[in-house]
C-alpha cells in the first residue's frame, strides 16, 4: 500500500501493459494458452486479495464462484455446438445419454450468449451476496466464516456431481463451441483469446484498485482491523462485507468464464477444495494486502508449477516444496512477497526523512474477528 | 424390525468413525483454539503405519495400535514445537499453516509409498459377522464402535478427573490467570496437540481395514470431523459424542432415502445453518464471557 497513488498507478499500469504486449513476442500457440491460464489464476488471486487482504474475510471457497461462472459459459457454448450426435432438438449429448428428452428450463436462457455472459458475473455475485448476507448478518466471522465458505463449496460441488443429467456430472461439460462475439472467434490457442484474458485482467485489477482506494475501501480496511469499532461508528458492517464479498465473486465469475474459453470445458474440479486452497496459497505468497502482489504471486507459483509439470516426480517434489514454503510464509512473512517490497521502500523513505520517525508499521496478519 | 436395526447399525458405524476422527480434533480445537487442517493427514499417516507394519513386519492390526499411537503423537509433538506454537494468537493463520503441513505430509507419503490404493487386513478374530436383534453386522465394526466409546471415556476421565485435566480446563477458561498460578500452558498445549494427533493416528489405523488407504484419504475426514466438532460445541466433549451420533445416523438415513452424495450435501448444508445460528455449538451450556 503505497502512499503515492501516482507511483502505484504507474506500477500497476506497467505490469498490465507488459502482460498485454507479451503476444507480440511469443508465437507459440500452446505457450500463449498456458500463459492465458496463468493470467486467469492471477485474476482469481485479485478476487481473493480483495476479500481476504482488504476486508479480512478468508474465503476458503473462492472456487465456488469461479466454477459457477465457468458453468454459465460452458452451458451457453454447449448449446452453440453443431448437434451431430444429438437429435434435431439440439440437446447436449450428455443429456441424450441420460435420457433427458427436452431442454431443462434452467438451460433455456443460456441459448442467448449475452445472457450467459451476464449470468457468469451476476450468478456468482448473487450467490456470494446471499451467502454473505447469511453469514455477516449473523455476525459470523473469522474462522467460522472460513469454514462456512468451505462447506458451501462442497455442497455446490456435490450437487453438480449428483445432477448428472443436467450438469454432465463428474465429467463436466465438454465438446464446446467457440466463443464468438462481434464476428471475432476466440480460439483457445489464438492471440485474440490471450488478449481477451489479459484485457479482462487489467480491467478487473484496476476496478479492484479503485474500490480499495474509495471510501468504501477504506471502511473495509477499517473493518478488517477493528470490526467492532467501525460498527460503533454506525456503519453497517454486514452490508460492507457482503458487498466486497459479492464484488470478489463477480471477478472470480468472470475468471471462470474465461477459463472455460481457454480450457474448452467445465468440470466439477473447477469448484474443488484443491483449487480453492491453491488460490489461498498464491495470495499468501504474493501478499494478501496487495492486489498486484497477489496476482504476481499466482503467476509465479502456477508458472513454476507449470514448467515442472512435465515430470511426475518433479511435480510431487514441487508440491512438497510449495507446502513447506507456504508454512514458512505464514509463519514469518504474513504479508507475502509484496511485504518485502513495501518494507524495503519504507526503510528507504525512513532513511531519507531521517529527522521524522516513519509511521508505525501495522502489525502483520489481520487479527481475526472472534465470534462470541 | 431387523431393517430398522440394520439401518441404525449402519448409522452407528458411520458415527463411530466420525467420533474417532473428531475426538482428536475436538480436544485440540477445544483446548488450544487451533484449527488443525492437517488432522486428516494424521489419520492418513496412522492408516499407512498400519499398512507398513502389516506388510513389512507382518504385525496384526491390534498389536500395531500402540506403536502407531506413539509414532503419530511424536510427530504431533514435533509439529507443535516447530510450527503451531508460533501461531496461537493468529487463529486464521493456523488454518493455513496446518493445511500447508497437510500438503507436505500427503506428498511425502506419495513419494515414499506411491499414490496407489493400499489395503489392510482386518484382525482375523473379528472378521465374522454378529447377529443383533435379527440384523447382522460385522464384528469388526462393533469393535470399532466399542473402541471409539472407550477412547472417549478415557479422554473424558483424563479431562475431568486428573490433575493434568484440571490444568487444561483452567487454561481453557483463562490462560493468563492459569499461567500466573504456575501452570505451564505451553507444555499443556504441546501435550494436548500430541495426544490429539495420536488419537487421529489410531483412528486411521482402525479405519484402514474398512476403507482403502490412499494419500488423499484424510481430506474428506477433516471436513467431516470439523463439522462434528462445530455442531457438538467446542468446549464440550459430550457434545462431540452426541453430534457424531447425530450426524452419522442422519447421513445413514439420508443416504438410504436418496443417495450418498445428496446425503452428504444435505448434512453439510444443515451444518452451515447450525454454525450461522449457534456458532457455539448445539450442546454447549451458556458460558460466561
Amino acid at each position: 500500500m503505497s502512499n503515492k497513488p501516482i507511483l502505484q498507478l504507474s506500477i500497476y499500469g506497467a505490469v498490465c501493459l507488459a502482460l498485454l504486449l507479451i503476444p507480440a513476442f511469443i508465437d507459440d500457440a500452446f505457450l500463449l494458452n498456458k500463459l492465458a491460464r496463468y493470467l486467469i489464476f492471477g485474476m482469481l488471486a485479485v478476487a481473493l486479495s480483495l476479500s481476504w487482504g482488504y476486508a479480512g474475510i478468508l474465503n476458503l471457497g473462492q472456487a465456488t464462484t469461479f466454477g459457477l461462472g465457468s458453468y454459465c459459459m460452458a452451458m451457453a457454448l454447449k448449446l452453440k455446438t453443431v448437434p451431430i450426435h444429438t437429435g434435431a432438438e439440439g440437446l447436449p449429448d450428455f443429456m441424450v445419454w441420460n435420457n433427458v428428452t427436452e431442454l431443462p428450463w434452467l438451460w433455456w436462457p443460456f441459448q442467448s450468449l449475452p445472457f450467459a455472459v451476464a449470468a457468469g458475473i451476476l450468478v456468482p455475485a448473487a450467490f456470494a451476496a446471499l451467502l454473505g448476507w447469511f453469514m455477516f448478518g449473523g455476525r459470523v466471522a473469522g474462522v467460522y466464516s472460513a469454514i462456512i465458505t468451505l462447506a458451501a463449496m462442497v455442497v455446490v460441488n456435490l450437487i453438480i456431481i449428483d445432477q448428472q443429467s443436467y450438469t454432465g456430472g463428474f465429467n463436466g461439460i465438454t465438446d464446446l463451441a467457440r466463443f464468438e462475439v462481434l464476428g471475432i472467434s476466440f480460439d483457445a490457442y489464438a492471440r485474440s483469446t490471450y488478449l481477451l484474458v489479459a484485457g479482462s485482467l487489467t480491467v478487473a485489477l484496476f476496478a479492484a484498485l479503485a474500490l480499495t482506494r474509495s471510501k468504501t475501501g477504506l471502511i473495509l480496511q477499517a473493518i478488517r482491523d477493528q470490526e467492532e469499532r467501525v460498527r460503533f461508528f454506525g456503519y453497517d458492517v454486514a452490508r460492507y462485507k457482503t458487498f466486497v464479498f459479492a464484488v470478489s465473486a463477480a471477478i472470480a465469475g468472470l475468471a471462470g468464464m474465461l477459463y472455460t474459453i481457454v480450457m474448452e470445458f467445465a468440470s466439477p474440479t473447477f469448484l474443488g477444495v484443491p483449487l480453492s486452497l491453491s488460490i489461498v496459497i498464491w495470495v499468501a505468497v504474493g501478499g494478501r494486502q496487495s492486489l498486484l502482489g497477489a496476482m504476481l504471486g499466482a503467476l509465479l507459483v502456477t508458472g513454476v508449477q507449470g514448467s515442472l509439470s512435465e515430470s511426475e516426480t518433479f511435480l510431487s517434489t514441487w508440491t512438497l516444496v510449495m507446502g513447506g514454503l507456504f508454512v514458512l510464509i505464514v509463519l514469518f512473512m504474513p504479508r507475502g512477497l509484496a511485504g518485502i517490497v513495501s518494507g524495503l521502500r519504507r526503510r528507504d523513505t525512513a532513511r531519507k526523512a531521517a529527522a521524522q520517525p516513519s509511521h508505525p508499521v501495522g502489525a502483520a496478519g489481520a487479527p481475526a474477528g472472534r465470534t462470541a | 424390525m431387523d431393517f430398522v436395526v440394520s439401518q441404525l447399525l449402519t448409522g452407528l458405524s458411520l458415527s463411530s468413525i466420525l467420533l474417532l476422527v473428531a475426538l482428536g480434533l475436538a480436544i485440540i480445537y477445544g483446548v488450544t483454539g487451533v484449527i488443525n487442517l492437517a488432522h486428516g493427514e494424521f489419520v492418513m499417516l496412522g492408516a499407512y503405519c498400519a499398512w507398513l507394519l502389516q506388510t513389512q513386519l507382518g504385525w496384526g492390526l491390534l498389536p500395531s495400535l500402540i506403536p502407531i499411537f506413539v509414532a503419530v503423537a511424536l510427530l504431533g509433538l514435533a509439529i507443535e514445537y516447530l510450527v503451531i506454537r508460533h501461531l496461537y494468537d493468529r487463529p486464521l493463520d493456523t488454518i493455513l499453516a496446518t493445511w500447508g503441513l497437510g500438503v507436505m505430509a500427503q506428498q511425502i507419503v506419495r513419494l515414499l509409498a506411491g499414490g496407489e490404493l493400499r489395503y489392510v487386513q482386518m484382525p482375523g478374530a473379528l472378521s465374522e459377522s454378529v447377529n443383533i436383534l435379527g440384523a447382522t453386522d460385522s464384528a469388526y465394526r462393533l469393535f470399532v464402535l466399542a473402541f471409539a466409546l472407550g477412547l472417549f471415556a478415557l479422554t473424558w476421565y483424563v479431562y475431568r478427573h486428573t490433575s493434568i485435566g484440571l490444568q487444561l480446563r483452567a487454561i481453557t477458561q483463562n490462560r493468563q490467570i492459569a499461567s500466573s498460578f504456575g501452570i505451564n500452558a505451553g507444555r499443556a498445549y504441546r501435550l494436548t496437540f500430541a495426544y490429539g494427533a495420536g488419537i487421529a493416528g489410531l483412528a486411521g489405523a482402525l479405519i484402514s481395514p474398512l476403507k482403502s488407504v490412499s494419500p488423499e484419504m484424510g481430506t474428506g475426514y477433516v471436513v467431516d470431523a470439523f463439522m462434528v466438532v462445530v455442531v457438538g460445541g467446542v468446549q464440550s466433549l459430550f457434545g462431540t459424542v452426541v453430534s457424531s451420533g447425530l450426524l452419522g445416523e442422519l447421513t445413514g438415513a439420508l443416504a438410504y432415502l436418496s443417495n450418498d452424495t445428496i446425503a452428504k450435501a444435505l448434512v453439510l448444508a444443515a451444518v452451515v445453518v447450525i454454525i450461522r445460528f449457534r456458532p457455539q455449538g448445539l450442546f454447549t451450556p451458556r458460558l460466561r464471557a
